[in-house]
């Protein structure tokens, strides 16, 4: 066993951290920049987006390492989302946390006035939620708004708004386009938002200028991706896919397409059954792609929930198709469940077309050797074989395909692999066998057509064999079969199937799974503001009020409410140091947020840091003058002008979408990341187990270690 | 050819204790849990240095389990920690350190070792007939009929591990929770041999902790359940739900041989003959109107499906964890054969149900009685979800030890010190008939007290892990701890608020003194007085039976390895 120790005044494992979480600086905030990640030895590399895909890529041997990777996992596990904002506040803290051990700030001091620290920043910035009927509203009104101010009828989104502090605000917008002279730049938001709900079903952004009348100029800038008036390329970066962004022209018209093929896109009128629409969209962060994608899913899904009940949003109805070889402009949703299958059974799913047929479901594999899972094959039974023709495979492929005959099954969906040998001869009797079909692809059929999964084909009764599932080849929007080579996209469906496949595609293989990462992410975004039942303000609202209220905490002094706390405590001498060091350890706390702030504002304005930095000091400064913080930021927020300073240089250019964000998954992303943090700074030793003595004895690096 | 090789002989180690290495080592052994002990102890990462889980942790438990020693006297100390860890799950650390310190403080007496031995076993004495007699100072009685006692206990023991990442509303969370599933472990009925139920711990790492929930039976996790069908479940005639509980494999396999080979005839097929009989097996089951089939390991998917039609529920993959449980709480007998089935294995239920928590679907088997119950516990990591699970296992076996010896001892140091003052006024009041039952000098008695107190000591001094100072005072005897930073002055009553256990405020004058390291001058003490008041919400509370346990293995540990003269290694 060796025995090394870590906590010299410089901190082994915080550094560890610290220069871990520099590698993902750059995937914070609405506008990332892809990072290839090249492997050395094989010099092959990965292009990655996101905190999650970074960490699985580098090489976590260190203890300190292996605990962020295990967090991460932790928290994509959960939540799908905020691992970005996770691995950059365990950079910021740990830095931050470095700098007060360099003072002397005792561990312990750090470690109470931290978590103490944290927990009353969850607490103040609960004031900033809002519930998602309250958002709902908001989003919908906002969209509606230009139609009532078209027919000059403003009232009837004046009183659906939620609050009079909102009523307010949004009176002086309706007024602002033709009635008053342009005033001030918070229209923009609603604005906006209304236009792109008009144009991403109507039109291709080209002639978007022709087709929105009463804009104001600056509001084209937002939505014209030739930059008709003036320089948009942040904004472009913003609304569109931010990698390749010459793609965005054809992928808005062929958007169209889709949505009028296979769905209703989301359109202004129709904005009391799609305000989750709104929502998918307030929450997508710039991400176009995936929200356009989510919002027909969320559209579908309404709908089926009006008439049957069931959820608004359900995640596990939801499966994902990618496509390699199709220009991204093809991605769509397609109710049912889209896969892809060999060109030989091409002729089987041509001549199923138009039938309703008995469909199968098997959760295993579908070969012979196969058993459930917990059989333990006997290797030492021989069996004697009386007739050497008959060859045991075929004795089985020929009960299984009467099986199958017998029940006049036409289509089976197997969660695991399938016997190739079975799959020819089922492709001879027009019988379809789709394999690796996941298990909640599964239940979905087996709610509609009354099939019920079985594990072995032996098994099968009459009963378990569902009927009125459809299959047609899939076609892209333009009404194009797809032939991508070597496998075919297929669609299968039942009437009133409440499941819906994503098609993913794109053209470049090495973003596919970036894509699908984005989408998930998006999707879950969405279930767990609908989960929490409440969103945050978005847009860096949230930090900014943990700032100001760190501030307020540093300069309060020590409170009676907080003798009561010790006494609660009963650690006397952990709070009592703890007030020593109080203010310079809430600093480091603050300083975690602000440094995200600084990071976000930077990789979307392209600011440059002292610019944010100004811009950041002069909100807090406002804040405080003001009085209440959060009444400052809010109003901000609604103005759309926060961290925006309206005298930048990039003033009016983020106009646009209310950006909000999820609670549950962003405090806990917070609580974990310190947590970590805290986690490492109280470890002063590593204890290296197993039989590696003699290999640390002689390592280079031996004399750091003690041997017991 | 066969080669022989000649035999070395075994390696004499003569007063292996006297040796540079040992001392070292034992100083380092000692440096490594003394900077562990305590609610502001350090953790230790525990890995393997190539990649893999890492356990970060300060209880001794995972430490001193994972850590291969060369040495035989360190061996020995470990052996015995963690022996009584075995029994008492907590004090641990303590024992270890106070050992160590003992084994320190001991030899640099420069007296003889069976004097020492002597002496400290007539002081052991002391603390025992002290900590046993009811005008103990430093213990306080455990009131069953309120709950605040067995609450202060727990939480004492969360607070104690900062691995766990507990915050404040975390802890109190858990200390509830912990208390409320013992409480559904105590018979409702205590007759003269009550037994204690159980609380199993069913993991939900990667969840909030404050998501935990205690719930009375046993949760079962099901993966691929439907749980849009509601549940039918065969009921019987008293409206309870039959139960048959099997620990053999049903997946229809147990035809396999250990060894040998089945040859058989083509067109047999033994499979086919297995699930035949398992088909059987599922029809008496159903005739003997069982509800429920729950399986330690995996059913056939025939038979499930068999069993489905029959609306008898089947549930498998239990796990061996569950089976003892299981069986107790629904009074079958775990079935160990499907060619025998008897009537009289079957056992009851009250109810069956679904519950999900996060993404996991369990089913939940209610009880008539709630002797067993479930604690759902979360944690947002792997690492700190290990700690918790641990943290909580002691807690729960500290709360069975406390109900036969109702009885807690003063924490934060505190016990330690008051002791330490106890035996300090205790050896200075000897009657000379005592040194000459011990055969020593008065002289040697006052050097090993004092090297004992110092221990003890020590102990409480290993709390504290900043550079602050620590006091305690001439009255109770109590432990009190300055924050870092402050120059050492006189006036103590500015800079401490409450002692380490909670019980004493800084409202009278209580003649601090610094609690000195190894070197001080002995002080002359008065008996430590005990508090005025002893019920107070929010005290550092430790476990009675095992601190006592821990002060004597301590102490007799301490003496085998003074008494150790050689060590005979066989180095072949």
């Amino acid at each position: 066993m060796a025995f090394r120790d870590v906590n010299a005044r410089r901190h082994i494992g915080l550094q560890q951290l610290s220069s871990l979480a520099l590698a993902g600086r750059t995937l914070l905030g609405p506008v990332k920049s892809c990072k290839f990640i090249v492997d050395e030895s094989t010099n092959q590399s990965t292009l990655i987006c996101s905190a999650v895909r970074l960490i699985e890529s580098l090489d976590l041997t260190s203890a300190a390492g292996q605990l962020l990777n295990e967090t991460i996992q932790a928290q994509n596990k959960e939540f799908k989302t905020g691992m970005s904002t996770l691995l950059f506040l365990v950079g910021a803290w740990s830095n931050a946390i470095m700098e007060c051990l360099q003072q002397n700030v005792p561990v312990s001091a750090i470690v109470s006035v931290m978590s103490e620290g944290l927990n009353s920043c969850c607490e103040r910035v609960q004031c900033l939620q809002i519930s998602i009927h309250d958002v709902n509203k908001e989003l919908c009104s906002s969209s509606v708004r230009p139609n009532t101010f078209k027919s000059k009828t403003c009232q009837i989104g004046c009183d659906s708004l939620p609050n009079p502090q909102l009523f307010l605000y949004f009176q002086k917008d309706i007024s602002v386009p033709e009635v008053i002279p342009i005033n001030s730049c918070s229209h923009q938001d609603d604005d906006c938002n209304f236009k792109k709900h008009l144009v991403s079903p109507l039109a291709g952004f080209g002639s978007v200028a022709s087709l929105v009348k009463p804009v104001g100029d600056k509001s084209t800038s937002v939505i014209s991706r030739s930059g008709v008036t003036t320089s948009s390329c942040n904004k472009q970066k913003l609304t569109h896919s931010r990698y390749f962004s010459t793609l965005g022209k054809s992928y808005f018209s062929s958007q169209q397409g889709n949505f009028q093929g296979y769905l209703l896109g989301t359109s202004a009128d129709s904005c009391e059954c799609c305000g989750l629409g709104h929502l998918a969209m307030a929450l997508s962060h710039g991400n176009e792609t995936s929200m356009k994608l989510l919002q027909s899913i969320v559209t579908y899904q309404q709908e089926r929930a009006e008439h049957s009940g069931s959820s608004q949003f359900n995640v596990a109805e939801i499966v994902t198709c990618c496509l390699l070889g199709l220009p991204e402009s093809y991605s769509c949703a397609s109710p049912g469940f889209v896969t892809l299958v060999s060109p030989e059974q091409v002729t089987v799913v041509e001549y199923f077309e138009d039938k309703l047929l008995r469909i199968l479901l098997i959760d295993g594999d579908l070969t012979e050797r196969y058993r459930h899972l917990g059989f333990n094959r006997s290797c030492n039974v021989r069996t004697i074989v009386e007739h050497p023709r008959l060859q045991e495979e075929d004795l089985w492929l020929s009960r299984m395909l009467d099986n199958l005959i017998n029940f006049e099954v036409n289509l089976v969906l197997v969660k695991g692999n399938v016997c190739e040998n079975l799959m020819e001869r089922c492709i001879a009797n027009s019988i379809l066998l789709i394999s690796s079909v996941t298990w909640n692809v599964l239940c979905s059929f087996g709610e509609v057509t009354g099939a019920q999964p079985v594990t072995y084909l032996t098994q099968l009764n009459a009963s378990f064999v569902g009927s009125g599932a459809q299959v047609e080849l899939w076609k892209a929007c333009d009404g194009r079969a797809m032939d991508l080579g070597e496998l075919v996209p297929v669609r299968v469906k039942a009437r009133g199937i409440p499941l819906l496949t994503a098609v993913l595609t794109t053209t470049i293989a090495s973003k596919m799974q970036l894509i699908e990462d984005q989408f998930w992410t998006l999707v879950y975004r969405l279930h767990h503001a609908l989960n929490d039942k409440k969103v945050f303000l978005g847009g860096g609202a949230v930090e900014l009020l943990c700032l100001s209220h760190i501030q307020m905490l540093a300069e309060q002094p020590l409170q009676p409410a907080n003798q009561n706390a010790v006494k609660e405590f009963h650690n006397p001498w952990l709070a009592a140091s703890a007030t020593e060091y109080k203010s310079v350890v809430l600093q480091a706390l603050a300083s975690g947020w602000k440094q995200y702030l600084l990071v976000v504002m930077c990789n979307t304005t392209a600011a440059s840091e002292l610019e944010a930095c100004t811009s950041v000091d002069h909100h807090l400064r406002k804040a405080a003058d003001c009085g209440s913080p959060s009444a400052y930021i809010l109003k901000e927020f609604r103005r759309g002008d926060l961290l925006r300073d309206g005298a930048g240089p990039f003033a009016g250019h983020r106009e646009g979408l209310k950006v909000y964000d999820n609670v549950t998954a962003k405090t806990e992303a917070w609580r974990r990341a310190l947590d970590l943090v805290l986690l490492v700074l109280q470890t002063d030793a590593e204890i290296i187990t197993g039989p590696r003595k003699n290999q640390l004895l002689n390592s280079h690096a031996s004399s750091e270690y003690m041997f017991l | 050819m066969s080669r022989l090789e000649a035999k070395k002989p075994p390696l004499f180690i003569t007063e292996p204790l006297t040796k540079d290495g040992v001392s070292q080592s034992l100083s380092l052994l000692s440096g490594i849990l003394k900077s562990c002990y305590g609610p502001a102890g350090r953790l230790k990462q525990l890995h393997n240095g190539v990649g893999g889980y890492v356990c970060t942790t300060s209880q001794s438990s995972a430490i001193l389990s994972r850590l291969p020693v060369s040495h035989p006297v360190l061996g020995v100390l470990m052996a015995s920690v963690q022996n009584h860890v075995s029994r008492f799950s907590d004090c641990g650390l303590f024992t270890a350190i106070l050992c160590c310190s003992l084994i320190e403080n001991f030899k640099s007496l420069n007296i003889a070792s069976c004097t020492v031995i002597k002496i400290s076993k007539h002081l052991l004495s002391f603390c025992m007939d002290y900590l046993k007699s009811e005008a103990c100072g430093c213990r306080v009685a455990v009131d069953f009929s309120s709950v605040e006692t067995l609450l202060c206990l727990v939480r004492s023991i969360l607070r104690s591990k900062p691995a766990c990442m507990l915050n404040k509303t975390e802890v109190d969370h858990l200390t509830t929770l912990i208390v409320k599933a013992f409480l559904f472990t105590v018979p409702c009925h205590a007759e003269s041999n009550a037994v204690l139920g159980k609380c199993v711990i069913v993991p939900m790492k990667g969840r909030r902790v404050v998501d935990s929930t205690v719930l009375p039976g046993l949760l079962i996790e099901t993966p691929e359940i439907q749980l849009a069908n509601p549940l039918t479940i065969k009921r019987t005639s008293s409206n309870t739900i039959k139960i048959a509980l099997f620990c053999v494999s049903m997946s229809g396999d147990s035809f396999n041989p250990e060894e040998g080979t089945i040859t058989v005839h083509h067109g047999i097929s033994l499979e086919m003959s297995e699930l035949n009989q398992l088909l059987d097996v599922g029809k008496q089951l159903v005739n003997d109107e069982v509800g429920l089939v729950v399986c330690q390991k995996v059913i056939h998917p025939s038979l499930k499906q068999y069993l489905k039609e029959n609306s008898v529920m089947a549930v498998d993959r239990a796990g061996l964890s569950l089976m003892e449980p299981l069986s107790r709480m629904t009074g079958s007998k775990p079935i160990a054969s499907i060619h025998l089935l008897s009537p009289s294995c079957y056992g009851s239920l009250k109810d069956v149900d679904i519950e999900s928590f996060a993404s996991k679907n369990f089913v939940h088997l209610i009880p008539n009685d709630t002797l067993v119950c479930s604690l759902i516990l979360c944690n947002r990591n792997e690492t700190a979800w290990d700690e918790l699970k641990r943290a909580c296992e002691t807690a729960e076996h500290v709360l069975q030890l406390t109900l036969k010896e109702p009885l807690a001892l003063l924490g934060g140091g505190c016990t330690e010190t008051h002791l330490a003052s106890y035996i300090r006024h205790k050896s200075c009041s000897l009657s000379t008939s005592s040194f000459e039952d011990t055969d020593c000098s008065q002289a040697e008695y006052q050097l090993v007290a004092e090297g004992f107190c110092r221990s003890l000591e020590s102990v409480a001094r290993s709390l504290n892990h900043d550079d602050g100072e620590i006091l305690t005072d001439m009255v109770y005897g109590h432990c009190w701890f300055v924050p870092p930073g402050f120059p050492p002055v006189s006036n103590w009553s500015d800079l401490v608020s409450k002692c380490g256990c909670g019980i004493n405020g800084n409202s009278e004058n209580l003649k601090w003194r610094l609690l000195q390291g190894q070197f001080g001058s002995p002080v002359i003490h008065d008996c430590p007085k005990e508090p005025l008041v002893k019920i107070a919400d929010f005290l550092t509370l430790d476990c009675y039976a095992a601190k006592c346990s821990g002060l004597q293995v301590a102490l007799e540990t301490a003496h085998l390895i003074l008494d150790l003269l050689y060590v005979i290694k066989d180095q072949n």
